[in-house]
């Protein structure tokens, strides 16, 4: 679906680069970008949408290379749903969904059932006569959607698409993403900071910041490496040399007060147990951290030191 | 709770459709005729279309009607005839057209930056030619399609009442359409390249008053300062008014030709510079 080698991005005004050398490749699916404010994530889906020129590198969106003169009629075969509310507030539903699909390439007529269609798809029924204005923040995220799934693209990047929405809210845009990708086939890129939204929806992801690539890889995969994350209470705090033959068991992520996070060697956690008793220590508590995405994402941000 | 559609069916066929240039110019007709001031300039340029006319009309009467023979010695003085007749054609209110540009031109741009929507048109299959293309075509062509019926209704009915000798020259279209055109470009290319520097309509309407007003202060300035008149070049207000004059041959024009080229040059070129610079893609925070 999407491929890049040493993908660098530069600004003209800026002294370092935005992304700095990424290597990628994403299958056909459900892709979560995860990040924090300025990691380069919107930098990225400008540079994927060909609105950017690689200082630096290559690579192919839907077999099209970036910066081809071809990548215009690309953006054809994406739709985008943009962070911001980037809405026409005097048009109608309607009118803008039908504008976006002629700007896309459909007739006119053809644009204008269409954006009927999608509207309903995304549960605008009647309110799409009305000024968006006028409309909720839900309903303005519906508009969104709309306006990138109307000419039936093959690929969309949808930038934080719950923004502003409350539980109901945002399990019913979820719920929209999913079907996307499982009726319509598209292939979807979810930019968040919302790991669950990301946990619950994607099949792959990508953790990116400063311009770099932290982590990447596959949901199955995370959740493999999140089933050996453990945390170990002893009877007795370690001695430093206890502590420092935890590496033995695999990383310490983190170490207070005689509780320490580790992510293990093997997922079976009874070899803790036998750690514990070959070193002298008593082992009292073996808790699964499975359920900590959000850890992972800091841990890639911000390593710790093993041991610390 | 929303009601949703059981599945979305495919997409018609891409590719059919129009040019972006013109989808863009499209909707921005129908956001015009949503704005509603219509009525207010439709009337008002009726009302002068109306009295340009009725001139027409009351000089044909005083050629033909034996009881207006005394007045016409006096006819003569109001009707001339002649170039500068032609080429008051083409003169409409000259503020209240720029009124009028620069109500609808300012908010051509700075409308989609306010919305935040020319990312989004450039994440679609629209360059950013396209867009430029599309925005200074609507501003020229609102100029355009209002100076129409100026030339061609007094000419035809010039035409109709007297011939071939009637009190609008029969070429008269030939010459006061590239003047339109000229006029109308210039004053799409101002309206778009000040909307583009704001960031509201309010401020775009602002903007556009501000550079006519402003560049025909600096050059009643530079005029005063230096005595030379080739400096009122710089007054995009003159700059229109003068090419009709032109292109009809005026004896006096409000500026030569050498001048209204070189001001039409700069202005055009200025503003579609800073328009295009304005509304790159890089310019797009997304």
């Amino acid at each position: 679906m999407i491929a890049f080698e040493n993908l660098e991005v530069r600004y003209a005004s800026a002294r370092e680069p935005a992304l700095k050398g990424l290597t990628l490749s994403l299958e056909p699916g459900i892709v979560g970008l995860l990040g924090p404010n300025g990691a380069g994530k919107s930098t990225l889906l400008k540079a994927l949408l060909g609105l950017l020129t690689p200082s630096r590198g290559s690579g192919t969106v839907l077999g099209v290379a970036l910066g081809a003169p071809e990548a215009a009629k690309l953006r054809a075969r994406i739709g985008y749903m943009p962070e911001y509310d980037a809405l026409i507030e005097d048009a109608s539903a309607y009118e803008q969904v039908a504008f976006w699909g002629e700007l896309s390439g459909l007739a006119p007529e053809s644009a204008r059932d269409r954006a009927h269609e999608v509207l309903y798809f995304v549960g605008l029924d009647e309110a799409r006569y009305r000024p968006v204005s006028g409309y909720s923040t839900g309903m303005r995220q519906r508009v969104k959607l709309a306006q990138a799934l109307v000419h039936s693209p093959e690929l969309i990047f949808l930038d934080e698409p719950t923004n502003g929405l409350d539980p109901d809210g945002r399990r019913r845009m979820l719920d929209l993403v999913l079907r996307v990708h499982a009726e319509l086939g598209t292939g979807v890129i979810l930019a968040s900071h919302l790991l669950g939204d990301v946990e619950r929806v994607a099949d792959q992801l990508v953790i990116l910041d400063l311009g770099q690539i932290k982590a990447a890889g596959s949901m199955a995969g995370l959740r493999k490496i999140l089933a050996r994350r453990v945390e170990l209470r002893f009877l007795d705090p370690l001695d430093a040399a206890q502590e420092a033959a935890l590496t033995e068991l695999g990383v310490v992520l983190e170490a207070r007060n005689g509780l320490y996070d580790l992510e293990l060697k093997e997922a079976d956690p009874a070899g803790a147990f036998r750690w514990a008793e070959g070193r002298g220590a008593t082992l009292v508590q073996v808790t699964p951290r499975h359920d900590r995405l959000d850890e992972v994402l800091l841990r890639a941000l911000h390593p710790v030191v093993q041991g610390s | 709770m929303p009601i949703y559609a059981p599945t979305l069916p495919p997409a018609p066929d891409l590719h059919q459709g129009h040019p972006p240039a013109l989808v863009l110019m499209r909707f921005d007709l129908a956001r015009l005729w949503r704005q509603k001031i219509g009525r207010f300039f439709g009337f008002a340029f009726l009302m002068i279309l109306l009295w340009k006319v009725a001139r027409i009309y009351v000089d044909h009467l005083l050629q033909t009607n034996p009881a207006f023979k005394p007045m016409q010695d006096f006819a003569k003085t109001i009707l001339t005839q002649g170039a500068a007749f032609q080429a008051d054609l083409l003169n409409p209110a000259s503020y209240l057209l720029w009124f009028l540009v620069a109500l609808v031109g300012g908010g051509l741009v700075a409308r989609d930056t306010l919305y935040r929507v020319r990312p989004l048109m450039y994440a679609h299959p629209v360059a950013p030619k396209d867009y430029l293309l599309a925005k200074l075509g609507f501003a020229s062509l609102l100029p355009f399609a209002i100076l129409l019926p100026f030339a061609l209704l007094p000419w035809l009915m010039s035409l109709v009442l007297a011939g071939l000798h009637g009190p609008v020259w029969v070429t008269a279209p030939l010459r006061l359409l590239p003047a339109m055109a000229i006029s109308s470009v210039l004053m799409g290319s101002l309206a778009v390249g000040a909307s583009s520097m704001a960031s509201t309509p309010r401020a775009g309407i602002g903007w556009v008053l501000g550079l006519v007003l402003g560049t025909g202060a600096l050059s009643a300035m530079l005029r005063g300062l230096t005595g030379i008149q080739a400096f009122d070049a710089l007054n995009p207000v003159e700059l229109a008014e003068a090419w009709p004059q032109l292109f009809v041959g005026v004896d006096r024009p409000l500026v030569a030709w050498l001048p209204a080229i070189l001001g039409t040059a700069f202005h055009t070129g200025l503003w579609t510079f800073v328009a295009a610079r304005r509304t790159r893609p890089s310019e797009a925070v997304i």
